[in-house]
């Protein structure tokens, strides 16, 4: 990275300033404390925390007059419960109206006469709001994020009418989209005890079901200062804007976290099989293996055969199923990236009317292969190519730099692993390959999901848009 | 570099031959992006064999002088580099990008299938089955089907209205001779443009830039022959008819406006207005009071010629009627009533302001310049962006909507389950004129 960055500031003069401007603080909450630099490629993360526990991380880049500021919370659909799913979702939604000092529309109408760019996002471990802004407008964006993290206003009407639009948005990712509804199910089927089991947009019954009540309950429980990192990433005066959130975070207090109640998953034993009747173009097959967390050294290994077998136009199964075959018209491969064990997931959309009864074999072979033979010296190359320009891809921007750190902070307590990943790519060998193919792509701890065209399901047999367990593995769930 | 240096225009000078080439060194990230682009895209398909530009610029990496596919994949992969094509009515493009150690040979690579590809047969047919494929794959995705419908219906019998990706009847007609002979009338010097961005110096970007165009003729640049399209008159629907959806996709058009319109910006600002943010017109009644839609936007999207004006929903096949009813409600009452002082005022801070992010990479300040050249914009369309908003008053906004969007010719575009929502549609559009249901396999 060509980056110039805030390194003029050695640590021990950030500690003296810090003791300087706590002099000033209004509370305990506010005192600042300088946590040490993070080297983050050839540029510097300095890490920052407020005495109520906010983590803030900056990384002064001043190559365009733009910064991206983002609230991470280390809350998401993993921290539900039955009955309540999708609540840290719809929480997402509503933290874009009504505050104290903010009546509805507001925080948005401020933000876009500014010129910014906002947004959200939930996953099952975390969830995110982040701000684009031009670089002399970032105070903005400290006043309002430390406003909706404490000041949030929750009543029935909007609760009501972002129900509606959340009810939408899952109709519109889910009940009318067959891969949406396919990865649901999977995830239904290949977890029975781990929150993982349920989608973070939230059964549809759960959704129609939510109070203000429990949006409240879940805000007071979660949406504190301890429980977030704010990530600063652009053209900015560092101590400039430490003061400005000191200033707007400070009198935030600190609140008990409860600790997880999540079940590990237990290990499967058997293969589970299900089908899925859908209007839909293709047949499409889904098999996903129990994978590793994303902080277990075998993540990166099997993100890397993951890539070998169908990453790009040379990889394995791109080459065998659509060009040789001409069997499928899309393959892809995921290692599901979160803090606890999660999928492998392998995606094959096949081509025309062949079947995923064709497919599977060929998968299976492939997958055998990886177990019993050596990628060559070449493969591994390609991989780690394409690996690597996909991770300086999403370093391109303020806000893509904000993200991995977020991301990689929030999710593994490392705000630098992007970095530390891209390393451990590079030194992955073949026999590592092939140590973690042999670990996960076991056939008893797998999953097979098949779409099947409503047009060719057997009259009777199955009810469009129901889910039936596959009658060779129906017994094998159990 | 600065971050005023950023703002400024790529570097521009012509090459031999013609060929026009933007360099935009940015030594930030150590990527190389590229683009070779055509000053002509899928207006010059032949009738009868849409998808030909497309095709035609996707066999390049099927096959060059000594150079297999399954070589040239294999190559590209090695040296850490991604190419795709992208096309439109008005021009096709190979995008990519290359980790930055790497991008002499990957130069080398993409100067010989520029120079020297092959077009093996099987490989075309090949292809073409895959096209095929992907264009049966594209109707699991309802907006995607609402947008074909709405191009083919609305630019009917003109070049805008043919899909660049072609359609299962015309691609299997594409044929090697055609194939060949596109690529011997387009790919030539003067008809290229040529963007390089990133890290790179200017004078090595300079010698990539020659070395991508060496072995082309000089040929000629292709003639714009598209017309100004027309939108039938009245009030049309069309409705896609899918079976199962629990969801409408809604895109409702007339004819919108030309980058060398006098009013083009004020009816961007206005359009902005009505749809183009969050807290617009249109988002503010259908998501935001209502809950009716996850999304609810207009555009005014720009071409050589004049491009359709559109506003989208995608509401509960429940909603579906009202929410078309209040959609086309909001129109006209944009249309009849213009848009305010403060409305204006207000979105002119957002555009101004959020110009910064339009610029902040290479990449982007490339594609800026090569819009520029492509679709024929006014030199100073971006350059000038935020002096020509802030020239904008509500009254030439107000106008420029009066004068440009024609509520009485509409084409309203809904894929749904016919069964669920025909009735509710048809009586959701007043005067209505003519109302079309058609399977979503249509093409």
């Amino acid at each position: 990275m060509g980056t110039r960055s805030a390194t003029h500031h050695p640590a021990s003069k950030r500690r003296d300033w810090a003791e300087t401007v706590n002099g000033e603080a209004s509370s305990e909450g506010a005192r600042l404390s300088y946590e040490g630099p993070v080297p983050f490629g050839g540029e510097t993360i300095h890490r920052w925390r407020l005495g109520n526990g906010l983590a803030v991380l900056v990384l002064v880049d001043t190559v365009a007059p733009v910064v991206a500021y983002h609230s991470w919370f280390r809350v998401g659909s993993r921290h539900e419960r039955p009955g309540k799913t999708g609540l840290a979702h719809l929480f997402e939604h509503l933290m874009f109206g009504e505050t104290e000092n903010l009546k509805a529309g507001v925080f948005d109408r401020k933000l876009e006469e500014s010129g910014a760019e906002t947004n959200a996002a939930t996953w099952v471990d975390w969830t995110y709001y982040h701000e684009l802004l031009p670089a002399d407008r970032v105070k903005l964006a400290v006043k309002l994020e430390a406003e909706r993290m404490h000041r949030l206003v929750l009543r029935e009407p909007q609760v009501a009418s972002e129900k509606e639009v959340v009810a939408n948005e899952r109709r519109y990712r889910v009940e009318d989209d067959v891969e949406g509804l396919a990865n649901e199910l999977l995830y239904k089927t290949a977890f029975e005890k781990h929150p993982y089991r349920w989608p973070t947009i939230g059964w549809m019954q759960d959704i129609e079901g939510f109070t203000p009540e429990d949006c409240t309950a879940f805000y007071r429980t979660y949406y504190a200062p301890n429980n977030a990192t704010l990530i600063v990433v652009g053209d900015v005066r560092e101590r400039d804007l430490l003061l400005a959130i000191r200033d707007a975070y400070g009198s935030i207090p600190a609140q008990p976290i409860p600790a997880e109640d999540v079940f590990p998953e237990p290990p499967q034993t058997a293969e589970r099989s299900i089908e899925l009747t859908k209007p839909s173009a293709s047949e499409k097959l889904l098999v996903a293996f129990k994978g590793p967390a994303l902080g277990d050294a075998d993540h990166t290994d099997l993100t890397v055969l993951s890539e070998v077998l169908f990453g790009g136009r040379a990889s394995r199964l791109y080459r065998t199923l659509i060009v040789e075959k001409e069997l499928a018209i899309d393959v892809r491969g995921w290692v599901s990236t979160f803090r606890d064990p999660g999928l492998y997931e392998c995606w094959v959309t096949a081509r025309g009317e062949h079947t995923a009864a064709e497919v599977l074999p060929l998968l299976d072979a492939a997958f055998a292969r990886a177990c019993d033979e050596l990628v060559s010296e070449d493969e591994l190359a390609r991989a780690k190519a394409r690996l690597e320009l996909g991770s300086l891809q999403q370093l391109e921007t303020a806000s893509g730099k904000a993200e991995q750190i977020g991301f990689f902070e929030t999710v593994l307590g490392d705000s630098t692993y992007a970095f530390r990943r891209v390393e451990a790519f590079r030194r992955t060998t073949a026999s590592d390959l092939r140590r973690v193919a042999r670990r996960y792509l076991q056939q008893a701890s797998r999953t097979v999901l098949r779409v099947v065209p409503e047009r060719a399901a057997p009259p009777g047999e199955t009810a469009p848009g129901e889910a039936a367990p596959a009658a060779s593995a129906a017994s094998a769930a159990q | 570099m600065s971050a005023t240096a950023r703002a400024a225009a790529p570097a521009q000078f012509t090459l031999e031959g013609g060929t026009l080439a933007f360099l935009e060194p940015s030594h930030d990230v150590p990527l190389v992006s590229f683009v070779v682009a055509l000053r002509c895209g899928s207006a010059v398909d032949p009738d009868g064999q849409s998808g030909l530009a497309r095709i035609a610029t996707r066999m390049l990496r099927r096959g060059a002088e000594g150079l297999s596919s399954e070589q040239i994949d294999f190559r590209v992969d090695a040296l850490g580099a991604e190419m795709a094509v992208d096309t439109s009515s008005s021009t096709v493009a190979i995008h990519a990008q290359v980790i930055a150690r790497n991008v002499d040979p990957f130069v080398e690579l993409l100067a010989r299938l520029l120079a020297s590809p092959t077009f093996p047969e099987d490989e075309l047919e090949r292809l073409k089955r895959e096209t095929v494929a992907e264009i049966i794959e594209a109707r699991d995705n309802d907006r995607v089907i609402a947008q074909k419908a709405m191009q083919r219906t609305f630019f009917e019998g003109h070049p805008y209205g043919r899909n660049a990706g072609g359609t299962t009847e015309s691609v299997p007609r594409i044929g090697r001779d055609e194939v060949i002979a596109f690529y011997r009338r387009y790919f030539v010097r003067r008809n290229l443009v040529i963007g390089i961005a990133g890290d790179m110096t200017r004078e090595h970007a300079e010698r990539a830039a020659r070395r991508l165009i060496a072995g082309l003729a000089e040929g000629t640049a292709a003639e714009d022959a598209v017309v100004e399209p027309k939108l039938r008159p009245g009030r049309r629907l069309l409705l896609v008819d899918k079976p199962e959806r629990t969801q409408t996709q809604i895109i409702v058009g007339t004819m919108g406006t030309l980058p060398r319109d006098e009013d083009h910006v004020p009816l961007v600002v206005a359009n902005a207005v009505f749809g183009g943010t969050f807290t617009s017109r249109l988002m503010r009644e259908v998501r935001s009071k209502r809950g009716w839609s996850y999304g609810a936007s207009a555009r005014a999207s720009i071409d050589r010629h004049r491009q359709a004006w559109t506003m989208g929903t995608f509401p509960a096949a429940a909603d579906a009627g009202p929410c078309l009813a209040l959609s086309v409600e909001l129109m006209d009452a944009w249309i009849a009533g213009g848009v305010t002082p403060r409305e204006v005022a207000f979105i002119q801070r957002y555009l101004v302001r959020s110009h910064a992010f339009d610029v902040d990479t290479a990449p982007k300040r490339l594609h800026q310049a090569l819009d520029v050249e492509l679709l024929d914009l006014p030199a100073d369309y971006f350059g000038g962006w935020t002096q020509h908003v802030q020239r904008v008053t509500a009254a030439s906004a107000s106008e420029a909507v009066a004068r440009r969007i024609v509520s009485e010719n509409l084409l309203c575009v809904v894929v749904g389950t016919a069964s669920e929502v025909l009735e509710p549609l048809r009586k959701a559009i007043p005067g209505l004129t003519e109302v079309n249901v058609v399977p979503f396999d249509a093409e």
